[in-house]
């Protein structure tokens, strides 16, 4: 790094229960300069920023902020330092206006007497000069639940550049926005170098990392392994630091092909205002991909093919039979498997056992008709065998799901769902905040369902990882199928060209 | 009927339920009973809706934050009796001393309040399990120290409950005061609009540097203070503490603040939304009254009112829901008017 | 406790303790059941009520016209000579049978609009406690109705095995010296309770209704019929109350608007969460909550031994709700500390 360091870590550890979270770090952040911190899930880059923006403090270390010591006790004494946390999950209130979220810290306020209010006019006013800062343009008093995740990322900028802060931190500020919001907020981070602003850019999409940082540090297993200037880490060394061993191949090769038996079939499917006229065909030994931008309508379709939500005209089929009764059970019980984007709120029991996570869907199956009774044992060795067969990592079958990693929280679920012996496989997201490793026995599994007759409907937003993976490509655009790519024609423009709908223009 | 215009009247229908069946039920008993529109006689409910309203207000503050505070009913008959004892004093029972013993009702109410928030606040116990502990014990402590005897308080007391100032009851001149307060307080200071912050995720408001603990601590005292207030209000009117004063209570002013729009799932709500809620359950109770409906029916009657409004309250929220999975963000270039057909790129 | 107080431990005393156990064990039950998934059912009291009203109505052998003359129900079901089933065969059958069919369909009610209309349970219960509490009041115009059927009565309070402590010197033997071992209360209260825990540990029922508890979305997802797990907790909630109300409205002889009101709530919920069921839900089991109905009851007991009154003894109850709530805090705490 060069020049002068605006933020010191020296030696800063971390410990939950006695695992080391974060291990002797040190670090320098530069002055007007972008760092990037990589790093697998569990790597530490979590914690490490909770301690610099107040939300746990360390167990060891110091931190010198521009030279004078920093220990922040909570995250309103880190913004007063000058240090605003943009967490990945949004810290905003939609039942509040855009100014509000901006100023709900410290309000601009006018005497009335004996009380101080709320000088809304002051609100307004500053604001909107706020916003013009981001490029956002909307009017001040616009309530959040309006806005798209994008816009509401500007509102967070927004509201880091009020406090005045000196460093800004973006936890993977990306994973909601659409290709275009995303240039808007590389732009926007550009501008608050030139600013002077110090910037640490977190994220699990390395090209971001690459074109946007000055400076690169990668972490793993808690410990820092490495930092330097951005020159010294091409993509593929900084993954190689990362996962600690070389890894020449980020996708297992697909080893099957498509046969020509249809098992999925969607007919003209609409529904007001989300999507409309879909028509496909998902066969059995296929993997088909579904690329599309954020809001394009791909899991709202999802939704609608597993039968959660309703659709006005069309029909779906499945093996040439046309789905009765719109509902989950309806379709589990025609063999379709839904492994949903979010897998905290939607594919797991966070508090419920690993176990109890697998058999969940097939509970029916394992049960004694006609009293509907369950045999431990049976339930046992059927999630047993199936968490052997995935490479579960447990401390046994009664370990919480939420103790688990990431991508063995994703294998659960796996696990869940193949114990139902479903043929049609609607992924949604499925490597979303695995590590690499992971998302590597996840694209093996994925082959392996299609190489055993399943098809296997691959919704996602890394068009890289669909290129690797998928035997065909779908591009989805405002609702629309918009696009179609067989494995032989895939060009990376191109689908990105059919997404963002520029081939038309 | 044209799909578009159903679904905005609906949703009108739906956003505005609670000032529709105010309104329903306003014109309902002004035709069916004769007297019921007179001015003395709205005067009069608004008088009697005045203590649950004044209570109402300082629950709003605790379902904002998500919370619930099942001890008011108590704490009125805490507050109350604190009144009652310290003007037993001789020498209290003058203008100034009924001024020292309403002062130390409040404060009895607020500490009432206080405890209760110490339970949640630092102990992190849910609201609803620490408030019913405290309903109970608090009034098993009041009625065991008065051992179920009825207390009686000094005409100075009670004169100050009758009086009037310019022509408005004090009751009602107590609860336009609050609600004035309370309004100002949630739209216009730091610490109301931090308050819906908290309500809608208090995580993230942690997170956003909010000093939530405070502000879940202030709401449990400013409900344990409005409830001490509706408390040494009412006992000023009726003149006399037994053992069923404010029992059930807890219930009506949920009642209220909920028909006035207050979500129980915290970060929606206002002061007037107290208003018409306790005013609703006033007017429903005196116009039954009026068209002298059986006693033992009326609270089935208003039970169907409550009923009503919960109802079209989940309406609406299960129609905002359909709403917003509809909202598919046009991102990308949008000429408007664009093709909306298909174009398959090149496949092979 | 029975060192200190002998009196206690004598055998009348037991079986007295223990007969306040049954009716609440009952009850409690079906709380259980509502908070496992993230509910609350306030309307437990009124369906007791009303069920007991609706009991005493058919199954009465004579009223009172000066008590029960206005009554809307008066001269149709309930006449000077006892209620609509009065000397009928099997009345007490089709008496208690009714009594569960009310409580089945209040609980249906609470559970349908909950589960299809996705309101609060608190307020949709809070709505049922007014309405069906003030409709036994209605329906009796507050008065008792008296004159069950000895056969219904027993119920409440009648034993299939019982010792005798004492010399045999009389041919009558002093009701005081016999411990009733094996009462009707007792066996039904058990047997409700151990068929609800056998449902939530080995049926698929029971693992939907923790897995609601833990994530309703997640479990919709996953197949689980959602809604209607949801409308069948709240109908188990609902039996176990009319359950609680043949118990109670048997031992007092009566049927009685009021048999669940007041300080029923705290109890009802108190002896759950004592016993460890948590309010956040996903967790609690039918055994916890019998530990915590019989803590409770013996602690009340106890208190009122000291000669305690019964408004002291509501603090100490609520004191001591609040430090059980505090432990599962505190041991929720722990279990993340070590999960992190």
């Amino acid at each position: 790094m060069s020049g002068p360091a605006i933020l010191t870590l020296a030696a800063i550890a971390k410990a939950f229960a006695g695992i080391h979270a974060v291990r002797d770090v040190s670090l320098a952040v530069g002055r007007g300069r972008i760092l990037g911190l990589v790093g697998e899930n569990g790597a530490g880059k979590s914690t490490l920023m909770n301690i610099i923006g107040g939300v746990v403090r360390p167990d060891g270390g110091t931190m010198l902020l521009d030279g004078a010591p920093y220990a922040p006790a909570s995250p309103g004494e880190a913004s007063r330092a000058g240090i605003a946390f943009i967490h990945q999950e949004l810290n905003l209130f939609s039942n509040l206006t855009i100014a509000e979220n901006i100023f709900l810290n410290d309000f601009p306020q006018r005497r009335f007497g004996p009380f101080s209010l709320i000088d809304r006019a002051a609100v307004a006013r500053q604001a909107r000069a706020l916003l013009s800062e981001v490029s956002l343009d909307l009017p001040p008093e616009t309530p959040l639940d309006r806005l798209s995740p994008g816009e509401r990322q500007l509102v967070e900028v927004a509201r880091a550049l009020r406090l005045d802060a000196r460093i800004i931190i973006f936890d993977e500020p990306t994973t909601s926005l659409t290709a275009r919001e995303t240039e808007r907020l590389f732009a926007l981070v550009a501008r608050l170098r030139e600013a002077g602003k110090s910037v640490i850019y977190i994220s699990h999409i390395l090209t971001d990392v690459a074109a946007l940082a000055d400076d690169i540090a990668v972490l793993r297993d808690g410990a820092l392994i490495e930092a330097g200037a951005k020159a010294q880490f091409p993509i593929a060394r900084m993954i190689t630091l990362m996962v600690g061993r070389p890894i020449d191949q980020l996708y297992p090769p697909r080893k099957s092909a498509p046969q020509a038996a249809v098992l999925l079939e969607a007919i003209s499917l609409g529904a007001t205002g989300i999507i409309r006229d879909v028509s496909f065909a998902l066969h059995r030994g296929e993997v088909l991909g579904i690329f599309g931008l954020m809001g394009a309508g791909r899991t709202e379709l999802a939704r609608i093919l597993f039968g959660l939500d309703s659709h006005e005209t069309g029909e779906i089929r499945v093996e040439g039979r046309r789905l009765p009764a719109r509902s989950a059970r309806a379709s589990i019980r025609s063999g379709i498997a839904f492994i949903t984007e979010n897998r905290r709120e939607e594919g797991l029991l966070m508090n419920g056992t690993v176990a109890e996570n697998i058999a969940l869907a097939a509970l029916p199956r394992l049960a004694i008709t006609p009293a509907e009774l369950i045999e431990q044992g049976r339930i046992r060795s059927a999630a047993g065998a199936l968490a052997e067969a995935l490479n579960i990592k447990t401390a046994s079958l009664d370990a919480p799901a939420k103790s688990l990693s990431g991508g063995n929280q994703q294998k659960v679920v796996l696990a869940k769902w193949l114990l139902c012996r479903p043929s049609v496989f609607i992924m949604d997201e499925p490597t979303r905040g695995i590590d690499v490793g992971a998302k590597y026995e996840i694209y093996s599994i994925i082959d392996r369902l299609a190489g055993a007759g399943g098809g296997v409907l691959f919704i996602s937003s890394e068009l890289e990882e669909l290129l690797a993976v998928c035997d065909r490509i779908l591009v989805m655009s405002r609702g629309e199928i918009v696009g179609e790519f067989a494995r032989a024609g895939f060009d990376r423009g191109r689908v990105l060209a059919a997404a963002f709908r520029e081939a038309a223009a | 009927m044209n799909r578009a215009l159903y679904d905005r009247v609906s949703g009108y229908l739906l956003r505005h339920a609670a000032a529709i069946i105010f309104i329903v039920v306003f014109v309902y008993f002004g035709l069916a009973a004769d007297n019921f529109l007179s001015a003395e006689n709205s005067l009069n409910i608004i008088k009697q809706a005045s203590f649950t309203g004044v209570i109402a207000v300082g629950m709003t503050f605790v379902l904002l934050t998500a919370g619930i505070d099942l001890s008011v009913g108590s704490n009125m008959y805490v507050s109350a009796m604190t009144v009652g004892y310290l003007l037993q004093i001789p020498g209290l029972q003058g203008g100034f001393g009924v001024l020292a013993g309403i002062v130390a009702g409040l404060a009895t109410g607020a500490l009432f309040g206080a405890i209760n928030a110490a339970c949640i606040v630092y102990l992190r116990i849910t609201p609803f399990l620490v408030t019913l502990a405290t309903m109970v014990a608090g009034h098993g402590l009041v009625t065991a120290i008065t051992q179920s005897f009825g207390l009686d308080y000094p005409a100075a007391f009670t004169s100050f409950g009758a009086a009037s100032i310019l022509g408005i009851p004090i009751p009602v001149a107590i609860f336009a005061a609050v609600v004035a307060a309370a309004h100002i307080v949630l739209t216009r200071t730091p610490f109301g609009r931090q308050l819906y912050a908290v309500g809608n995720d208090a995580e993230a408001a942690r997170k956003a540097g909010i000093a939530t603990d405070r502000i879940i601590f202030s709401v449990y005292v400013i409900s344990g203070l409005c409830a001490a207030l509706g408390g040494v209000t009412l006992i000023a009117l009726v003149g006399r503490l037994n053992q069923t004063f404010g029992v059930g209570k807890e219930f009506d002013v949920i009642t209220a603040a909920v028909l006035g729009g207050t979500s129980l799932f915290g970060g929606v709500g206002t002061a007037f939304g107290a208003v018409i809620g306790s005013v609703l359950v006033q007017m429903v109770q005196a116009g039954m009254v009026f068209v002298k409906v059986n006693l033992y029916l009326q609270p089935m009657v208003l039970a169907a009112v409550i009923f009503i409004a919960v109802f079209f309250d989940s309406l609406r929220g299960a129609r905002l829901e359909k709403l917003k999975r509809r909202f598919i963000r046009m991102d990308a270039p949008n000429e408007p008017g664009a093709s909306a057909g298909k174009e398959i790129a090149n496949p092979p | 406790m029975a060192a200190i107080f002998p009196d206690l431990a004598t055998p009348r005393n037991i079986s007295n303790q223990l007969s306040n156990v049954w009716p609440l064990l009952a009850v409690a039950t079906g709380q259980t059941l509502v908070i496992i998934i993230l509910g609350i059912d306030l309307s437990q009291g009124a369906i007791m009520g009303f069920a007991s009203v609706a009991g005493g109505f058919v199954m009465a052998t004579a009223a009172d016209p000066n008590l029960l003359g206005g009554s809307p129900l008066w001269g149709t079901v309930l006449t000077e000579g006892g209620g609509w089933l009065a000397g009928r065969s099997g009345s007490v059958l089709i008496g208690v049978g009714l009594m569960l069919v009310v409580g089945g369909l209040v609980g249906l009610i609470n559970g349908y609009f909950i589960a299809r209309f996705r309101m609060p349970a608190f307020m949709v219960t809070l709505v049922s406690l007014m309405l069906f509490s003030s409709a036994g009041i209605w329906l009796t115009q507050s008065q008792n109705i008296v004159n069950l059927p000895p056969e219904f009565t027993q119920l409440g309070s009648g034993d299939l095995v019982s010792f005798y402590f004492g010399e045999k010197v009389e041919a009558t033997i002093k009701r005081r010296d016999i411990l009733s071992f094996l009462t009707y209360p007792m066996v039904i209260a058990l047997a409700l309770a151990v068929a609800v825990e056998i449902m939530l540990r080995f049926s698929v029922l029971g693992r939907y209704i923790y897995a609601i508890g833990m994530n309703a979305k997640t479990a919709a997802i996953s197949g689980v019929p959602v809604r209607r797990v949801i409308m069948v907790v709240f109908v188990l909630s609902g039996l176990c109350a009319a359950v609680a109300s043949i118990l109670y409205s048997a031992r007092l002889g009566g049927g009685r608007p009021t048999i669940g009101a007041g300080a029923a709530l705290l109890d009802i919920i108190g002896a759950t969460v004592i016993g460890g069921t948590s309010l956040s839900g996903g967790r609690g089991k039918i055994v916890w909550t019998l530990i915590g109905v019989v803590f409770f009851v013996l602690l009340g007991n106890t208190l009122n031994y000291m000669g305690l009154s019964a408004f002291y003894i509501d603090v100490v109850k609520g004191g001591i709700i609040l430090a059980a709530a505090a432990l599962d805090v505190a041991r929720n705490q722990l279990l993340a500390g070590q999960a992190a």
